[in-house]
């Protein structure tokens, strides 16, 4: 698996796939996309880079605390069930606004999109940390 | 204020700031405490500012919209029963945290304990404040936790786990049966909200016309039994004495315990005046009363004296509660509601003394106890004012509810006529005389007679103002409701009578009332008392040869059979269910399946030939066939390795097929999840030996089989049945989303707004079993390296 040829493509891909993850994450209400297979690219490029790499090696220059990620991810998507409450919607009722940005235009702000951002973190959290404990245990 | 915000930041003031505590605790260090204590005297402000609005029995409600499809709200109502708890909780809330202050150690952990302290304020004063049903349920069962977590606290001693356990089990426990006993009334009465029902006399007729009245009544005691340790869950309290002092004081006797009695008080409009309600409240409370302060000889902790007194003091405001007729249904309300305002008072004092006690002298046990009067007189005061309105002596305030309880036994035997009329007034005087004989023995235990020669410090004396102000205050209160009762009365009894009976109350209390039948009682209760007082010790002998040699007759020993049991039955029942190796659980997973979908699909579309179309694409032909022979490779390579890439090979050819079938984010999905499972099980059976064991004998290989061709079919009819849409009583759901999914959520993918929007809530619990299966495998890899 560590050949330079997987080394070099991993190198390559690594910034696209995550860059691909986000824009799958933010795409997720009108197309394709989504929390859950945003985060699941995300966590495969890092796991692919594990494997690459090795894990010690890639620990040294990059080692989050996935842990933390996980415990974030649900905390915020726990708090967005609240977040329309103040537009004088039911708990975990989506609330949908539209902002008009001077230069940038109509953005739609939709509080699932939060709950979204927290099922990425989750399943980027949950995911890699399983797979780190279990590539770690000797 | 508006009242509704006056209470929703009494209540959830104390669950914010309890958050804080641990940054509060770095800046200040053990003053935390103070902290703490400031906190509740906001809250307690809050309350109290509520009182002019329900003086004269007047109440007031205001609602936030929950779970309106099925009748939930946040709601509050605010009456003279919740105003008189608050100011209870409130009050001893800011007694307790300051005494704190100087009970608990520098080096304990402050922030874990006033944080649980917060915690348990905020339950207990949302609860009293509940008018929804459910709400009232969600923080009583707050109030379980956290003082599970406070008698826990110090978690290293077996005695404080036993303790948390034990009433956890019993008071959550009686919570469900509440909870069930909630639903029934709901499905009499259509509300699930208290003031509505209470407020509506046909409501009121209704449930008590209704075959499931006695259902009702029985369920949401058995709760309000648990809680305020009635009957026979009284054995939880005995043994919450573990917790520290002041949360005794605090929990195990001026407040939660009271919950079940607010509970009592709450339904009283809607039960009080049947026959069922005096015989089951007044019956458990009478019986308690006599058993538990009978009990109390023996103890010889006088924190575990305090505890049954507790549970015998808890029996009176009950039996008061359900002192009932059909012609007077509040005969005992105004007693009780005083006598519970005066417990929480006099009882607390004395937890206040025992922690005083235990923390300069070092024990607590009373037969190495004696003799301290001398050297903390201060405390000998405080401690003999509040036992002597414990023993209902005049001129203090126990003495005037003992008198009303003696003079409501007498109306309510009277009212039964013969012979209760004397039966009742008899045990009530018994009560008394228990009463008597062990509040004398609390004194004369600690303070007074002969200090032992050996066992205690050389050096004892009263403590430091911290601790003795908070007592002495209380100790002021006794006097002055003995003295001076209608400030009590007029602004706390009241009220609380008044919105309990539904109709305005007056009260005539004083000192002296005359030559009464109550007053005749109280003299002979105290003759008795002292007679009963001089054979103290050998009531308390006879008491525990009696239970040296009749273990069995206790509910302790039913409670630990049960829970000891438990386990081994709990073993074996897990054993049975999870037998280890991981094809059995598949096996029954699969035999499941088919009979639950099979039988009613077979039925529904039995005469149904569905006509068939083999009309397929070429290239998924050939997608099809190198998907039987991945599926094939699977379940037949004799290796592991080959194996797991021959099934994920079948995985990516799925997600292929889902891209013929124009659904990308399934494809996308499919691949994904292949990919990194397929990583992570090469990691995992890199550690196992690379061949299969096991031999297949034919059986085993035709019983297999037989399962894999019904799954299979069972599939295929399925999915025969669902593409042409046959299965008459069902319409396909996606022409709800597919309609809805824009104007109602704005997003126009329809399979991710499902997720985050339509079924939020279910996704919230997927990414909550996500992060426990994370959780999960930390505690396997971690766990297994310790047991090495």
């Amino acid at each position: 698996m560590t050949t330079v040829i997987t080394k070099m493509i991993t190198r390559i891909c690594l910034p696209l796939v995550i860059l691909f993850s986000i824009s799958l994450l933010l795409a997720g209400h009108n197309n394709p996309g989504g929390g859950f297979i945003g985060g699941v690219m995300f966590a495969s490029i890092v796991a692919l880079s594990y494997v690459v790499y090795g894990l010690e090696e890639i620990k040294k220059s990059f080692s989050p605390d996935w842990g933390k990620w996980f415990g974030f991810g649900l905390v915020l998507a726990a708090c967005t069930g609240f977040a329309a409450l103040p537009f004088g919607h039911n708990f975990f009722r989506s609330a949908v606004e539209i902002l008009d940005i001077p230069l940038i235009g109509e953005i739609e702000m939709v509080s699932a999109a939060l709950f979204d951002i927290g099922v990425y973190f989750v399943v980027i959290g949950s995911l890699l940390s399983i797979f780190q404990m279990v590539g770690e245990d000797k | 204020m508006d009242p509704f915000i006056s209470i929703t930041l009494a209540v959830f003031l104390p669950f914010l700031l309890a958050a804080a505590v641990p940054a509060v605790e770095k800046l200040i260090k053990h003053k935390v405490g103070w902290f703490a204590s400031f906190v509740a005297l906001v809250s307690f402000l809050l309350v109290v500012s509520l009182i002019p609005l329900v003086m004269h029995g007047e109440h007031f409600q205001a609602s936030v919209e929950w779970i309106p499809s099925v009748g939930v709200e946040y709601s509050i109502y605010v009456d003279g029963l919740s105003i008189l708890f608050g100011i209870i909780i409130t009050g001893i809330g800011i007694i307790i945290m300051s005494y704190s202050n100087g009970y608990m150690g520098h080096k304990e952990d402050l922030p874990r304990y006033y944080q649980w302290l917060l915690l348990f304020m905020g339950s207990m004063l949302g609860m009293v404040f509940a008018a929804n049903t459910i709400m009232l349920f969600i923080f009583w069962e707050l109030t379980s936790i956290t003082s599970f977590m406070l008698i826990g606290y110090w978690r290293n001693r077996p005695e404080s786990v036993y303790g948390a356990t034990k009433s956890l089990l019993v008071t959550a426990a009686g919570g469900l049966f509440m909870l069930a006993g909630f639903i029934v009334l709901r499905s009499i009465t259509g509300t699930f909200d208290i003031p509505t029902i209470l407020q509506n006399e046909m409501l009121i007729q209704a449930v008590r016309g209704h075959e499931l009245f006695l259902a009702a009544l029985i369920l949401i005691f058995i709760g309000a039994a648990s809680k305020s340790a009635q009957g026979p869950f009284y054995i939880w309290l005995p043994n919450a004495m573990e917790a520290p002092t002041p949360v005794s004081a605090f929990l195990h006797s001026a407040t939660m315990v009271k919950a079940g009695i607010y509970l009592v008080a709450r339904v009283h409009p809607i039960f009080s005046g049947t026959d069922a309600w005096f015989i089951l409240i007044s019956g458990t409370g009478i019986i308690t009363m006599l058993v538990a302060g009978f009990l109390a000889f023996r103890q010889i902790d006088i924190k575990a004296l305090l505890a049954y007194s507790t549970v015998s003091q808890l029996a009176y405001i009950m039996t008061m509660y359900g002192y009932a007729t059909y012609q007077e249904p509040g005969i005992g309300v105004a007693a009780a509601t005083f006598h519970l305002l005066n417990h929480a008072t006099f009882k607390a004092c004395l937890f206040l003394v025992a922690g005083i006690v235990a923390h300069e002298a070092a024990t607590r046990d009373i037969t190495r106890l004696g003799g301290l009067r001398h050297e903390m007189p201060i405390t000998f005061i405080i401690a003999t004012i509040g036992a002597l309105s414990m023993a209902g002596v005049p001129p203090l305030n126990g003495f005037l509810s003992k008198e009303m309880f003696y003079e409501s036994s007498l109306e309510m035997g009277h009212a039964l006529g013969s012979p209760f009329t004397f039966i009742i007034p008899a045990l009530a005087v018994a009560g008394g005389v228990f009463t008597f004989a062990y509040s004398i023995k609390f004194i004369a235990a600690i303070f007074l007679g002969k200090r032992p020669e050996k066992g205690l410090p050389s050096h004892i004396h009263d403590p430091s103002f911290v601790m003795i102000i908070p007592a002495a205050f209380l100790a002021g209160l006794i006097i002055l409701f003995g003295l001076v009762p209608s400030i009590a009365v007029q602004n706390l009894v009241e009220p609380t009578a008044s919105s309990i009976m539904m109709e305005t109350q007056h009260l005539h209390v004083k000192l002296w009332h005359g030559l009464t039948g109550s007053l005749v009682m109280t003299l002979i209760t105290f003759l008795l008392g002292i007679a009963v007082y001089t054979r103290y010790d050998s009531i308390a002998k006879w008491q525990n040869s009696f239970n040296r040699k009749y273990p069995f007759i206790s509910i302790n020993y039913i409670y630990d059979g049960l829970v000891n049991n438990a386990k081994d039955t709990l073993k074996g029942f897990s054993s049975f269910m999870q037998p280890g190796p991981v094809r059995r659980y598949v096996l029954a997973l699969l035999f499941l399946t088919i009979v639950l979908f099979a039988v009613p699909f077979l039925k529904l579309s039995a005469g149904f030939i569905p006509t068939l179309n083999f009309d397929v694409a070429p290239y998924e032909l050939l997608v099809f066939f190198f998907m039987i022979i991945a599926a094939l490779g699977a379940a037949m390579l004799p290796k592991y390795l080959p194996a797991v890439i021959s099934l994920s090979a079948l995985g990516y050819l799925v997600g292929l097929l889902f891209i013929y079938l124009s659904a990308p984010d399934l494809a996308l999905t499919q691949v994904l999840v292949e990919t990194l499972s397929t990583i992570i099980f090469l990691l995992a059976i890199v550690r196992i030996p690379q061949t299969f064991k096991e031999r297949i004998t034919p059986s085993l290989f035709m019983r297999d089989a037989l399962i894999a061709v019904s799954v299979a079919s069972m599939v295929f009819i399925l999915l025969i049945n669902a593409t042409q849409g046959i299965i008459p009583p069902f319409e396909s759901l996606s022409y709800y989303f597919i309609e809805k999914t824009l104007p109602l959520a704005g997003g126009h993918n329809i399979v991710n707004v499902v997720i985050v929007d339509f079924r939020g809530y279910d996704t919230l619990g997927e990414i909550s079993v996500m992060c426990l299966a994370a959780l999960g495998v930390y505690n396997l890899i971690h766990s297994r390296g310790e047991s090495e």
